[in-house]
């Protein structure tokens, strides 16, 4: 990089931005206070984030614990693939779940080309835009998110969040303890593209398939009611 | 980008004689702003995001040298190499020595607009390197050695029976003929996943930089952004100085305002925020990562009266609100950005004398203003440009006249009503038994598409003032 760029792209800066102490231009920043949150399509969490997992796209299954996860996820592989094998990311989460208990096999590490499956726990389930949220590191390799042809992402209800904003101040919270992830991943749909006539097609570059297994205390009509809303 | 604003009226003409292509700008046209409204519907407070969004960007470019210094320390700290680019010359050297450092041959890029305006490709092609574009759309238009027609989709303007054409005369495809449009986007998945994976450097753009933390946010649909971000060895973003927000919670309500105004969903399918190279605990990602950064104007623009243009955040809202657009397309407008944003952005960023023809591109209907989510009074900038247009003598002299003529007339309202009266009254005598005339004198641009029909025999004022006078009686004889 050319050093007179920089100083005289700060210089000219410097002549035009307003005068002030870092300390008043937090202030001022604070000041401003936060964004209004759209409402969500139920009032009940489980529900409005099945809803709008759906309407992105997404297929669900609704799970109360860790027994009922891994025979939901068997059941998907073998329907979609005649098959038991997936890749997960080095998870201690998923290490611990009672794979045998469905016949599943799954490879813990990144996925490779070829591998159809990938499964990840997502660090948290974002109500407000039916997103799932990953960030990079052992416990989930970029590819696992990117390459496969179908994405499972597994959520805890215990980390549904509300909104976009009590996502921050959870990812806050791994960059205080844990540092700077390289990637923070929203993820709201199997990867799609209208770029030719304005026709959606999934499976543009990533997964043509995106789905998500909610797990936990999930009053019994929430997935009915959310494909309820979600129904166009 | 080589351009060719000084001709959008031939332009214009050209892309109207296309039907095919007219229709599908009318198809465009019209279910856009559906879709944009649809997503908004039932979102009460969507003008106090608005609003609450512009001021934090006002905030943001007030005080643009502190925050983009934060940015800079952040992403430093993060692992990355920082630059800074006065102009697109400096851009794109600064991203070719990068390649050229890690001896990469193949660049897989994502969708970037900032490299449209800097002509980054090209320039990477000259020295050697395999550019590919991986945005479906992109990737279109660089196999049809094309340009954008739109900011957001790019190939719109191509229909599936012509990228078919394309894929058949630049691909190996054997017996295979890709009848439907699933197996147009599963032929182009196959090449671009093939480049992704041999690509040595990834280049993706940026939605918005984080003051706060050094993180940058990436926002697509495909997830061909974060292919780039993710596999190639070297990533580098590129993006311009004025894209800083303070705090990350400000780029995700920022990316409420985007996500409705661009395609209509509450969020797209990848929203992602990057911070660095690969860390220790990481299994993927690039080992190294650069950020450059452009100037090109933006520190004239924020410095001037047309500073509120910096805030977009090129959803491309405008464009599909636009009739003038949806009438001639993008292609038209003669350089990177295109609709009002472009009209605006074009002078700007280039100069006016080479597109002083753009901002006349308006009927000052207001549908870009109301839809903006970053509340731009577009059509009061476009009027601006086309008052210094006007005052820099850069319109043909008899437009200039004409408008100095009517200005004259319009601020002497007596003889205004006066000359116009008369002028009414004629063209009632000659033309009531016809109904209309086919021609006019000085009015041949208006006559030469269509009949001018006749007038009733009063001006409005003639009539409002008649009316006045009725009321006034009728009060008196209560």
């Amino acid at each position: 990089m050319s050093t007179s760029a920089r100083s005289e792209i700060f210089a000219r800066l410097r002549e035009i931005s307003r005068k002030a102490s870092a300390e008043r231009i937090h202030q001022d920043r604070q000041a401003l206070g936060s964004a209004p949150v759209p409402t969500p399509p139920a009032a009940e969490m489980c529900e409005a984030f099945l809803a709008n997992v759906l309407k992105n796209q997404g297929s669900v299954d609704c799970v109360a614990n860790r027994t009922e996860a891994v025979a939901a996820i068997g059941h998907y592989i073998y329907s979609h693939f005649r098959s038991h094998r997936l890749v997960a990311g080095n998870d201690p989460r998923l290490a611990a779940m009672p794979w045998r208990d469905a016949g599943v096999l799954p490879r813990f590490g990144r996925l490779e080309v070829g591998e159809p499956v990938a499964l990840s726990f997502a660090q948290l389930g974002v109500v407000e835009t039916g997103a799932v949220l990953t960030w990079t590191g052992k416990s989930n390799p970029a590819a696992n998110n990117l390459l496969p042809e179908h994405h499972m992402v597994l959520v805890d209800t215990a980390d549904l969040v509300p909104d976009m904003e009590h996502a921050w101040g959870r990812i806050k919270q791994e960059l205080e303890s844990n540092g700077r992830p390289r990637g923070i991943n929203f993820i709201a749909g199997p990867s799609s593209t209208a770029d030719i006539e304005g026709q959606l097609v999934y499976g543009a570059h990533g997964p043509r398939k995106w789905h998500v297994i909610l797990m936990g205390k999930i009053p019994a009509e929430a997935l009915s009611r959310a494909r309820a809303i979600a129904a166009p | 980008m080589e351009q060719r604003s000084d001709t959008f009226l031939d332009n214009a003409s050209e892309a109207l004689k296309n039907v095919e292509q007219a229709k599908r700008r009318d198809i465009i046209a019209t279910f856009a702003p559906l879709m944009r409204s649809a997503a908004i519907e039932g979102f009460d407070e969507f003008d106090t995001l608005r609003q609450h969004v512009k001021r934090v960007r006002e905030h943001a470019l007030d005080h643009l040298e502190y925050y983009l210094g934060q940015f800079e320390q952040q992403a430093v700290q993060n692992g990355n190499h920082v630059h800074f680019a006065r102009n697109s010359d400096e851009f794109n050297s600064v991203v070719l020595d990068i390649c050229q450092q890690h001896d990469a041959r193949r660049v897989a890029k994502g969708k970037s607009m900032v490299t449209e305006e800097t002509g980054l490709n090209s320039f990477l092609q000259r020295a050697g390197l395999e550019v590919m574009e991986t945005d479906l759309g992109e990737y279109i238009i660089q196999r049809a050695g094309e340009t954008p027609s739109h900011i957001v989709a790019p190939a719109l303007h191509k229909s599936a029976g012509e990228i078919r054409a394309l894929f058949q005369s630049t691909h190996d495809l054997g017996a295979r003929d890709l009848p439907e449009t699933v197996d147009l986007v599963a032929e182009a998945r196959e090449v671009l996943r093939e480049h992704f994976l041999k690509a040595e450097v990834g280049i993706i753009g940026a939605n918005a930089l984080v003051a706060e933390n050094g993180y940058s946010m990436l926002v697509t649909n495909e997830g061909n952004g974060d292919l780039c971000a993710n596999l190639p060895r070297v990533l580098i973003v590129c993006t311009t100085i004025d894209r800083v927000l303070p705090l990350a919670q400000d780029a995700t309500a920022m990316l409420r305002l985007l996500v409705r105004s661009a395609t209509g969903q509450a969020q797209t399918c990848y929203t992602s925020f990057y911070s660095g190279p690969r860390r220790d605990s990481d299994v993927d990602g690039p080992i190294e990562t650069h950020f450059v950064l452009l100037d090109n104007k933006r520190s004239d623009i924020l410095d001037s009266d047309y500073r509120e243009m910096l805030e977009c955040i090129r959803c491309g809202a405008c464009l599909n609100h636009c009739p003038i657009y949806s009438s001639v397309g993008g292609h038209a407008y003669g350089w990177v950005y295109p609709g009002p944003m472009g009209s605006i952005l074009t002078p700007l960023l280039t100069s006016l004398e080479q597109s002083h023809a753009l901002p006349n591109a308006c009927t000052s209907c207001g549908r870009c203003a109301e839809v903006c989510p970053a509340d731009i009074p577009l059509p009061d900038l476009l009027r601006d440009l086309r008052h210094e247009e006007n005052s820099r003598k850069l319109s043909a002299g008899r437009w200039r006249l004409g408008i100095k003529l009517h200005g004259w007339l319009a601020r002497h309202p007596k003889l205004y009503q006066l000359s116009t009266a008369i002028a009414i009254h004629t063209l009632h005598l000659f033309g009531r038994k016809r109904g209309s005339y086919s021609s006019l004198p000085m009015a041949s641009g208006w006559t030469s598409q269509r009949d001018f029909p006749a007038p009733q025999g009063k001006t409005f004022m003639q009539q409002y003032k008649a009316r006045l006078k009725r009321l006034a009686e009728q009060r008196n004889e209560h």
